[in-house]
């Protein structure tokens, strides 16, 4: 188990960026392929996501513990998990956003094509996927 | 050790040049994707391969033991991500390209054989560095 955790820590990374990558070529496949021009707001969901995986990864991990001894004060750690908690609004936000554009796509005529909802949810999940990789592969110490 | 000290110089070098063949080769995939059909849309795979081989660039070059650690340098890790990132791009963009009817079916082939080729230069390379440190040849 040890070896498998060890393994995980040295390609970790690479699954990472293996994992943005896919989501973010899915999007530029559905936009590329689309009939019609997809307009700035379909691009929010996966650009916010992107934004949340990246908060994610601003925090240490070491720092959210009970053992975590702070200069400034007993209570400092509630910026980091403030700083945790608006990350993940954020990135459920974008899950949501890109759920109602699928529906929209898919319930109207005119616009853009189912595909471009389903790719669109399917960036969102594989961006935030990626952040959560990376988060539990790497360690700052 | 059997071998004489010039068969393993000589054998070290055979390997150099099957590596130098194998990186040709995937040059040569990569043009004729492109030249075959007068079309240089899958020239944008080469800005993957560029950011494919940055560990190496980066890393290698001082120590190859810090890219096979998990010793949790953030830039190790980042260019880690950028490999994993580009090798996805090199298989997404000619995948793409076939999907938005630009290439045919023979580019896309080349352009992933091109890749397979790259991919199997790499890791080769890596094999080879890393043992050349325990039995040295000079």
């Amino acid at each position: 188990m040890e070896n498998l955790a060890l393994l995980w820590g040295i390609i970790g990374p690479g699954v990472s960026g293996a994992i943005f990558g896919a989501g973010w070529w899915f999007w530029v496949d559905a936009v590329v392929c689309s009939a019609v021009q997809v307009s700035f707001l379909h691009y929010l969901p996966g650009i916010f996501a992107s934004l949340a995986a990246l908060m994610f990864n601003c925090v240490n991990k070491d720092e959210i513990g009970y053992d975590y001894y702070s200069p400034y004060g007993d209570d400092s750690e509630w910026r980091v998990k403030l700083w945790l908690f608006v990350a993940y609004v954020v990135s459920f936000v974008c899950l949501a956003g890109s759920v109602g554009l699928l529906v929209q796509d898919a319930l109207t005529n005119k616009g853009p094509s189912v595909w471009t909802g389903v790719a669109g949810v399917l960036q969102c999940v594989l961006v935030l996927i990626s952040g959560l990789v990376y988060w539990t592969c790497h360690s700052e110490d | 050790m059997a071998l004489s000290r010039s068969m393993r110089a000589c054998l070290h070098s055979g390997r150099l040049a099957l590596l130098a063949i194998l990186v040709s080769g995937g040059i040569v995939l990569q043009i004729l994707a492109c030249a075959l059909y007068n079309n240089w849309w899958p020239m944008l795979t080469v800005l993957m391969y560029l950011i494919l081989p940055m560990p190496l660039i980066f890393f290698l070059g001082s120590d190859t033991s810090s890219m096979m650690s998990n010793g949790g340098d953030g830039w190790v890790n980042f260019t880690k991500f950028l490999t994993g990132a580009s090798i996805v791009g090199s298989i997404a963009i000619p995948s793409i390209l076939k999907h938005a009817g630009v290439i045919g079916w023979g580019a896309l082939t080349m352009e992933l054989s091109s890749f397979v080729v790259f991919g199997v230069a790499i890791l080769w390379f890596l094999q080879m560095n890393g043992e050349d440190e325990y039995s040295g040849v000079f």
